[in-house]
């Protein structure tokens, strides 16, 4: 009995919260300029699951869904649902369990940046057999049955992140390489782009790759620091992932011993840039992996328009301190 | 099952609906054929069938799935048959752990480390999986070889494991939050070391949609409830109609007491302890089965999603009283939680506010409820 009066309870605070969620915000929306959901206009849902709340850079990914999402409502006269479900730190089975909860509620298409392609290939391939299509971004489950994959080459990424160190470094010392999820294929290919460049330079030597799996913040500044101080002899660090960057004054006491060159210039690492204590940024498409995943999405519905190719991808963007302020700008406006 | 039903209730009126497109799977015994004009002609068994173009499409995926998708039809957004069973199934991974952390609270204990025990398993597992489907011997990877030794292999490893828990508790008679805390740390790193920080995949096709991923209806994977009602079912028992299981009300309830009216302490919380490992062991299977590949990150968090499944229906973390009908039921309205997020289209971070407050609501009511309890007697 008092079991059932706790379940009561239970059911009561989560109606009651739910109800408030409901007031408070929906599925986000991008329909045209007044349009309703009633009036015959048709409804399209886009799930979008990108690897973790945590890092900012899918902050962008999902502006850029929603700004796809406004423009093709526009273009094709429906309105268009990003439904953004994003574990808070990287979980392959949460992303597996939410793209077979959007399967089930039958959106129209899912775009989803895996933490763990193996994990996730089997959700994706049942989902496309409900008829939902499927886009990969930033990291790619390249056996599933998924539309297309659009980012970054991540080999290239990985080699020019080398290649950038290399020059910073006068082509020769020791590298210590940082990557965040050791599962997660596109970082798995970065390191192997790092690691494939460092051998075209006979003074560079890799001296360690460490992991940062959950990809915190905090966590990869302080292995990072640990790491510096027990081996001195790093003279170069090259991140895979800006993940320790996205700190404030979390550098003092490497980089005044080591060059770091690093992908993603967001807010915080550009900071780091300005102040001189990084050598480079190397950006991604990161408005692009929303934005492109939603449009490819919805031109395969429309239009029954397939990806120019399997493997979209675009360019990098190379960001040293004198652009900062610039790239700052458009960070500012995909957070519009 | 009161609050479930209510829910459920909810979901389904607020849910909303959903258009879908009809679907046919095609097996691989059945001819397509793709006309010009649009006309898709199947034939199965010498039965030819025509399917006009303007309504059906023919998809054929690149892991050889076969389907027509026919005109849209309105569902419920929440009460459909595939979404029941979804949330049902992403119960289980709970559930099936949450019957073991019932006997563990029950004795007033904790186990912190069940995450690592079911990820740690899942990977053991994953390894001995993979080299059956490496094997040239097709009997290697049959269902008869593969099932069964998974099954032993992740629940033993769990069962190992818990019994360290439950020797070292009991042999350096120190609180199981320090004991399960060092081994859940302990576990997650050993992961890492032994998997490379590699996921492992490519198991045999009869452990996976021949087994655990077993499709009886299209969209239905009904192993892994199964597995969970087997699994209430054998807790119930155990906790109400054993010796066993009143040994472990019996200690929850006043340790002293049990000790001078004889009941085996040390023994009863070893076991209870195993058991929980074992547990997680066979959760860490399904979730091998279902998902088709392990992960080093299998498993974070979920001891915290365990233990509030268990609090939630109705175990006190004080000892001496839950049920394992009641842990099922925790982990279930957990789901739906999470389940009706997707439904209402609600933002998810919610979801973990929803969760936050149902948990404290729980314990206070029942706080409450004994308080108000006592005073009357």
């Amino acid at each position: 009995m008092k079991s059932m009066s706790r379940l009561l309870a239970v059911g009561l605070a989560t109606a009651a919260m739910a109800l408030g969620g409901c007031n408070k915000s929906e599925e986000e929306t991008a329909s045209t300029d007044g349009a309703s959901t009633d009036g015959g206009q048709k409804t399209f849902v886009i799930g979008v699951i990108a690897k973790a709340q945590g890092n900012p850079v899918f902050k962008a990914a999902r502006v850029g869904a929603l700004d796809a999402a406004k423009e093709l409502g526009d273009k094709y006269g429906v309105e268009i649902k990003i439904d953004w479900r994003t574990p808070n730190t990287e979980d392959a089975q949460q992303q597996a369990q939410f793209v077979e909860q959007l399967a089930s509620q039958g959106v129209d298409g899912i775009a989803i940046s895996c933490s763990d392609a193996n994990l996730l290939t089997s959700a994706i391939n049942d989902a496309v057999a409900r008829g939902v299509i499927v886009m990969t971004f930033d990291s790619d489950a390249p056996d599933s049955d998924r539309m297309a994959y659009y980012g970054v080459d991540d080999t290239e990424a990985g080699a020019a992140v080398m290649e950038q160190l290399a020059l910073e470094m006068g082509g020769e010392g020791v590298v210590a390489v940082l990557t965040g999820n050791p599962n997660a294929t596109n970082l798995q290919a970065r390191v192997s782009g790092v690691q494939g460049e460092a051998d075209k330079h006979e003074g560079i030597t890799i001296f360690e790759v460490y992991d940062n799996p959950g990809e915190g913040a905090a966590e990869a500044a302080a292995k990072m620091k640990a790491v510096q101080t027990a081996n001195p002899q790093i003279s170069g660090w090259a991140l895979v992932g800006g993940w320790p960057l996205y700190t404030d004054n979390a550098l003092d006491g490497i980089y005044d011993k080591a060059k770091i060159v690093s992908l993603d210039p967001l807010p915080l690492p550009l900071g780091y840039l300005k102040k001189g204590q990084v050598q480079v940024l190397i950006g991604q498409p990161y408005h692009g992996w929303g934005y492109e995943s939603v449009r490819m999405i919805m031109e395969k519905r429309m239009e029954k328009k397939d990806p120019p190719s399997e493997f979209v991808t675009s360019e990098l963007e190379f960001v040293r301190a004198d652009q900062a302020d610039e790239y700052i700008a458009k960070w500012n406006e995909w957070n519009k | 099952m009161l609050v479930i039903a209510a829910m459920m209730i909810g979901l389904t009126i607020f849910g909303g609906t959903k258009t879908i497109p009809l679907r046919v799977e095609l097996d691989s015994s059945a001819e397509v054929v793709e006309h010009v004009d649009g006309v898709i002609e199947v034939t199965i068994d010498s039965q030819t069938m025509s399917y006009n173009g303007d309504q059906w499409r023919y998809q054929e995926t690149r892991s050889g799935k076969r389907t027509l998708f026919g005109p849209e039809t309105t569902q419920n957004k929440f009460l459909n048959k595939e979404n029941l069973l979804l949330v049902l199934t992403n119960a289980s991974f709970i559930a099936v752990m949450a019957v073991g952390m019932t006997g563990v609270i029950i004795l007033a204990g904790i186990d912190l480390s069940v995450g690592s025990i079911y990820g740690l398993s899942a990977l053991v597992g994953a390894m001995v999986l993979e080299t059956l489907s490496q094997s040239d011997a097709a009997w290697m990877s049959s269902g008869i070889v593969a099932v069964p030794l998974a099954v032993l292999v992740c629940c033993g490893v769990g069962a190992a494991c818990g019994l360290a828990n439950g020797a070292m508790t009991v042999g350096f008679n120190v609180h199981p939050f320090v004991i399960t805390l060092g081994m859940m740390a302990g576990l997650r790193g050993l992961m890492i070391v032994l998997t490379n920080a590699e996921s492992i995949g490519g198991f045999p096709e009869s452990f996976t949609r021949g087994f655990f991923k077993l499709e009886v209806l299209s969209g239905i994977h009904p192993v892994p409830t199964a597995i969970m009602v087997v699994v209430a079912l054998a807790g119930m028992f155990v906790l109400s109609l054993t010796v066993f299981g009143r040994r472990v009300f019996a200690i929850g309830g006043n340790e002293t007491a049990a000790r001078y009216a004889g009941v085996p302490v040390g023994r009863v919380k070893i076991v209870v302890y195993t058991l929980m490992g074992a547990l997680a062991g066979l959760s860490g299977c399904i979730y091998l089965g279902y998902y088709g590949a392990g992960e080093p990150n299998a498993g974070m968090g979920f001891e915290l999603k365990v233990i509030a499944a268990t609090v939630i229906g109705g175990a006190s973390l004080m000892g001496g009283r839950g049920t394992a009908l009641g842990a099922v039921l925790g982990a279930i309205v957990i789901m739906l939680i999470d389940n009706g997020m997707v439904t209402l289209g609600i933002p998810q971070n919610w979801n973990q506010i929803v969760m936050g407050a149902a948990i404290i609501v729980a314990v206070v009511v029942d706080q409450s409820k004994s308080r108000f309890g006592a005073r009357g007697r």
